[in-house]
């Protein structure tokens, strides 16, 4: 019994495994910085934010559902983290903890419209996507906020062990979230919810509470990816996160989760996120800028839907 | 007489269920010809094919003479051919004219749309269905269901059809205007269209159609004019066996009241709905569809929680606002639209059993696998199910089996009152024999079971009490005994006990519209 | 239909079923007149001719590709990357003047090359059934990055005063405003006039009906987004010819900007109705307001914020009628 479901599960990750595997060979083999502990470590570093909010936005998507706003809802805690801590003059402890509520409270924003006011996911977020932004610029003026201490900056620049500390931090969310959607009856349900929503509703399951707790996590998870980040550069703007939801989405989407909803793992998101950090560095290591990189980017995710379709025409 | 329509041979299946085999009819101009069958019987898939929706597998269709093979809805309507479907394929936002004239719209000489001729056109379109009282002007989305029908056949109509297939046209409306749809199909077959008319209500039949012809499990039974048929006559053609050997109910002395419902009402569609349900009994619900039945099953459920009265489990006033209080207050339901409300059709049977109590099975929000493992072995050998296993997939099972799997589900959150709704449709006779025999067993271990069924003869077979539903509210409420096709068929139509619904007094049908 | 048919009068459209079809657009045009009264009360420079017309004339390709949403839009569909395209096509316009080919060139030509991304785009959504708002995610990054990589920021300016057509006058008023409203009327005559225009309609509000009724969707929805990829290449253009340099970048988030236009003006997200005349003018309230934050001495950086709240309202009315339809 097991084996049918880990057969079923496994099939896409594989693919994506090997594709892992052969990936890393090639990069190895053009550029000796790669392999290298610095760089691997460095690259973890970097893809720690995206990698926390593509946490939720996996649930978010298998339920069918999407989240745009998740880079608005960055730079609006990343601006709020100065404001807070600057302008309010809250201790730094406290303004961060207060910037990744907002970020909370914003997610349930979203929650809120998506289930009481039945607005399709892309369209409430693609609005709230302009509202947040919108807030974020109009607090901040385009002022950024500088000067934080020494010891903020051990969260993005520090290390613990060896291992850069916020990669500590996703590897831990990174087990909580596969634990929760592969074991508990919450992943259940929300495979329910994407499959099949209205039996899903028919059978008892409290299907808005779900998705009100999904976005709100959504929201919190991109609060807390700001702070890390704000941590990690050491000043804050109003145009961050800017262009977030696409590099969150490929992740997701390359890990074989379904964009119409009902399948996908964290594990397949946590290979897409490495696949998608190894092809950016190796493009950086090539002399490709960023703004090239975002151009392969984009292609990765209209082709990783387009093998899913094909995937999942042969298989089930 | 030349045929308008011959149909000869059609076969045609679905992967590897053959839902029709070898049928044959035909339809004459001026004619309305009744298309009658249970659910599951082929009526669906044989107007499709005639609709150039899908392609028969063999056999042949000949329209006025001419073997035609359609490959398209479209190729059908240019020879002649409309269709009248269930759902209404209408378009919300667009008017009444631009909906009647859609892929077909009268132009201009430069090639342009010509408002002004299609908002003529449809004008009079509509006053020759005798009804005046529709603007062309107004958007589709914002009629009722029963003018929204009117614009259906007024399409018909605009594409100059020589034959005119209704599926279920009176399924949804009241009374009133089911009667004047009904002169509008006069009218029609009076211009010498020919009309394969599918309806479950046998009243309307007698009183509409020149003949019938009758399908049960995919075979052609047999046709007749209506003059030399009766009621029963014809149930006993849809059925295929007197009724007694396929409704093992068995006899039970009914326990103590556990669910009460008093003045229930939701919104305009659940009126002031009062019974009682007791341990161990069956009790059916009659009516046409669209009559409230499964409303008032859906307010006691919690999907569309009730807007005023009571009710009551073990005499306890309750509130249910949502189906997890349904739930817990051990009320189940198993729907209409399996497919649809009742199954996660990609996932497997362990997942689908396990749906509905994954909070039971699990510790600490983790999903004990073995024990849904367990149930799930359990629920299959318990219920027959056929499957290969408790890791396939549910939608390759047959529909008697998908039916076994929702009934699985919710036996497994130990119930106390069961609705079922339409517990047999589309499914096989043998597999429809089995659910009974799971219905019955279940009232014997004391479960309080509501059946919701258009089917009649299965209502009259399986209940220890029938109630019968009309525009929202219970019209009749019939002991075993008393629950004759008659008695109840009347009830459910309103027609005089023993009359077709052509000779009923106005007097008594226009009190029934609601 | 008999000859006594068509000469039956038939009833005027009451007032009650114009305003039933067209009550979006009236409300904008009564807040735009209002937004106007209010500002010019509290500045009268507002109203001045100079700033009247300069609205409209740096804002009409926001109108023009707002049109071309508003059809992406009521088919059913999204295209979050037309920003990004209006930046390329642009910078190739310019950079054809810049480097002397015949001017009808560099303004059709990245009309047409606007048609063929788009073109591939509406494949993508059609016939690959990808859905649409993950097609222009990913066409939006290939076509900003595109931008950047190969420009590297430059602006273009020496730009040859023969190409510059958003320029040109007519009666003292750009011609970029006469382009607005000629395409707009245009644009919605032929929606409501022609056979696949009204497809367009179906298609977004019945998809089933619309394929039962014979109307062949995936070779419309490839056109629908052809036809987009035209108007933002008229778009591309006028951007590309207001100023005397053409920017490397794209004002941040324009895909957005001509997303309210269509959905503020009236095309609702759930595709089926909605007119181009609603998206244009919708189109002209945002740069009214744009403008407006200016002259009430606001910062113009709540902008944004205001495009939020009114995409957000207009949804949730939105959402509001069609429940209790």
């Amino acid at each position: 019994m097991a084996t049918m479901v880990m057969n079923r599960v496994l099939r896409h990750e594989s693919i994506l495994g090997v594709l892992l595997v052969a990936a890393l060979f090639v990069l190895s083999a053009q550029s000796e910085h790669f392999w290298t502990a610095d760089n691997l470590l460095n690259q973890g570093r970097l893809m720690a934010e995206v990698g926390l909010i593509a946490l939720p936005m996996t649930f978010v998507i298998v339920t069918g559902g999407i989240d745009l706003s998740v880079g608005s809802i960055f730079g609006l805690s990343a601006i709020l983290l100065g404001v807070f801590w600057q302008n309010m003059g809250m201790p730094l402890p406290v303004a961060m903890l207060a910037a990744i509520l907002v970020g909370a409270v914003a997610g349930l924003g979203n929650g809120f419209i998506i289930t009481r006011f039945k607005v399709p996911p892309l369209i409430a977020t693609l609005a709230t996507l302009a509202l947040y932004r919108g807030l974020a610029e109009g607090i901040s003026q385009a002022r950024s906020v500088r000067g934080y201490p020494e010891w903020f900056f051990q969260l993005g620049q520090g290390e613990v062990l060896g291992v850069p500390t916020q990669l500590w931090l996703l590897i831990v969310c990174f087990a909580i979230a596969a634990f929760i959607l592969g074991m508990t009856t919450f992943g259940r349900t929300t495979y329910a919810i994407g499959s099949n929503e209205v039996a899903a509703r028919f059978s008892g399951l409290k299907v808005d509470r779900a998705k009100l707790l999904i976005y709100g996590a959504s929201g919190l998870i991109s609060g807390l990816a700001a702070v890390i980040f704000v941590s990690r550069v050491s000043t804050t703007r109003s145009d961050m996160g800017t262009g977030y939801e696409l590099d969150v989405i490929t992740a997701v989407v390359l890990g074989g989760t379904s964009i119409f909803g009902g399948r996908g793992t964290i594990i397949g998101t946590g290979l897409g996120l490495i696949l998608m950090q190894a092809l950016k560095n190796g493009l950086a290591l090539s002399g490709v800028k960023g703004d090239g990189t975002i151009v392969v980017i984009g292609a990765v995710l209209i082709a990783a839907i387009l093998v899913g379709n094909l995937l999942s025409r042969d298989g089930d | 007489m030349n045929n308008l329509l011959e149909v000869s041979g059609v076969s045609k299946s679905f992967g590897p269920v053959k839902v029709l085999k070898g049928i044959s009819f035909d339809v004459r101009p001026g004619e309305v010809h009744a298309l009658l069958g249970e659910n599951g019987a082929g009526k669906s898939t044989l107007i499709k094919i005639v609709a150039g929706v899908i392609l028969p597998d063999e056999g042949e269709v000949r329209l006025e003479g001419k073997a035609v093979r359609f490959s398209s809805p479209r190729e059908a309507a240019a020879h002649g051919i409309a269709t009248v479907y269930q759902e209404l394929l209408l378009f919300p936002d667009l008017t009444v004219a631009e909906n009647i004239y859609l892929g077909h719209a009268p132009k201009t000489r430069w090639g342009t749309l010509d408002w002004n001729a299609m908002r003529a056109g449809a004008r009079a379109l509509l006053d020759a269905l005798d009804s005046p009282d529709l603007d062309v002007d107004t958007p589709v989305g914002k009629l009722s269901v029963a003018n929204r029908q009117r614009v259906e056949i007024a399409k018909a109509l605009s594409q100059n059809a020589k034959l005119v297939i209704m599926d279920e046209p009176t399924a949804a409306l009241a009374d009133a205007d089911a009667r004047k749809l009904m002169e509008v199909v006069k009218r029609l077959r009076d211009r010498g269209v020919g009309i394969i008319y599918v309806s479950h209500r046998l009243p309307e039949i007698f009183a509409l159609a020149d003949r019938v012809t009758v399908l049960r499990d995919g075979t052609y039974v047999g046709t007749r004019p209506i003059g030399e048929v009766s009621e029963s006559d014809l149930v006993s053609m849809m059925v295929g066996r007197a009724i007694d050997h396929l409704f093992p109910k068995a006899e039970t002395t009914p326990g103590e009241t556990v669910l009460e419902v008093k003045n229930l009402c939701y919104r305009n569609v659940v009126k002031d709905i009062s019974f009682t349900l007791r341990a161990g009994e069956i009790v059916g619900i009659a009516g046409l569809v669209g009559s409230g039945r499964t409303e008032t099953a859906l307010t006691i459920f919690g999907i569309t929680p009730a807007t005023s009265g009571e009710i009551r489990i073990d005499g306890k006033p309750v509130t249910i606002s949502s189906p997890d209080d349904a739930r817990r207050l051990k009320i189940a339901y198993v729907p209409e639209d399996r497919g649809l409300q009742g199954l996660i059709r990609p996932q497997t049977v362990r997942e689908n059993v396990s749906l509905a109590i994954l909070d039971r099975i699990a510790k600490a929000f983790v999903v004990d696998r073995s024990r849904e493992g367990s149930l799930a072995r359990q629920a299959i050998e318990r219920f027959g199910i056929r499957t290969r296993g408790p890791e396939q997939r549910v939608k390759q099972l047959s529909g008697g089996n998908q039916q076994k799997v929702v009934l699985a589900k919710w036996v497994a959150t130990e119930p106390r009152v069961l609705i079922m709704d339409e517990p047999t449709r589309g499914i096989d006779v043998g597999a429809k024999a089995e659910i009974h025999a799971l219905m019955s067993r279940l009232a014997g271990q004391g479960l309080a079971v509501l059946m919701i069924s258009s089917e009649l003869p299965e209502v009259l077979g399986m209940s220890d009490r029938v109630l019968v539903m009309r525009g929202g509210r219970i019209v009749g409420e019939f002991d075993h005994k008393d629950a004759t096709p008659d008695a109840v068929g009347a009830a459910m139509t309103a027609a005089k006990l023993g009359a077709s619904l052509e000779s009923a007094p106005p007097g008594l049908t226009g009190a029934a519209a609601s | 239909m008999t000859a006594e048919t068509m000469t039956r009068p038939i009833p005027i459209r009451r007032w009650k079923s114009v305003f039933e079809a067209y009550g979006q657009e009236i409300v904008i045009l009564g807040v735009i007149v209002l937004l106007c009264i209010g500002v010019w009360l509290y500045n009268p420079r507002f109203l001045g001719a100079n700033n009247f017309l300069s609205i409209f004339h740096s804002n009409a390709y926001i109108a023009i590709a707002a049109i071309g949403m508003s059809l992406v839009i009521i088919s059913g569909n999204i295209d979050v990357s037309v920003g990004s395209l209006i930046g390329v096509l642009g910078t190739i316009a310019g950079t054809m003047a810049v480097n002397g080919y015949p001017i009808i060139f560099c303004w059709l030509v990245p009309i047409l090359i606007g048609m063929a991304i788009n073109a591939g785009v509406g494949f993508l959504v059609a016939y690959v059934k990808i859905p649409s708002i993950v097609v222009t995610l990913g066409m939006l990054s290939i076509l900003k990055g595109g931008l950047i990589s190969v420009t590297g920021g430059a602006w273009i300016s020496n730009l040859p005063p023969a190409f510059m057509i958003a320029q040109f006058r007519l009666f003292g008023i750009p011609s970029s405003v006469y382009f607005m409203v000629v395409l707009t009327v245009l644009a919605a005559l032929w929606m409501k006039y022609s056979v696949f225009g009204r497809t367009v309609y179906a298609i977004g509000g019945n998809p089933e009906a619309a394929r039962v009724s014979g109307i062949r969707i995936q070779p419309s929805i490839v056109g629908v987004f052809t036809i987009h990829g035209m108007f933002a290449g008229i778009a591309a253009v006028l951007f590309a010819t207001q100023l005397q340099v053409i920017q490397s970048t794209v004002p941040p988030n324009l895909e957005l900007t001509v997303i309210t236009a269509s959905v503020v003006g009236g095309v609702s997200i759930l595709g089926g109705t909605g007119t181009v005349i609603g998206s244009t003018l919708a189109a002209i309230l945002f740069a009214a307001i744009g403008s407006s934050l200016v002259f009430l001495n606001v910062s113009a950086y709540w902008l944004r914020a205001v495009q939020g709240l009114m995409i957000l309202a207009t949804v949730l009315a939105d959402m509001a009628r069609r429940r209790r339809i």
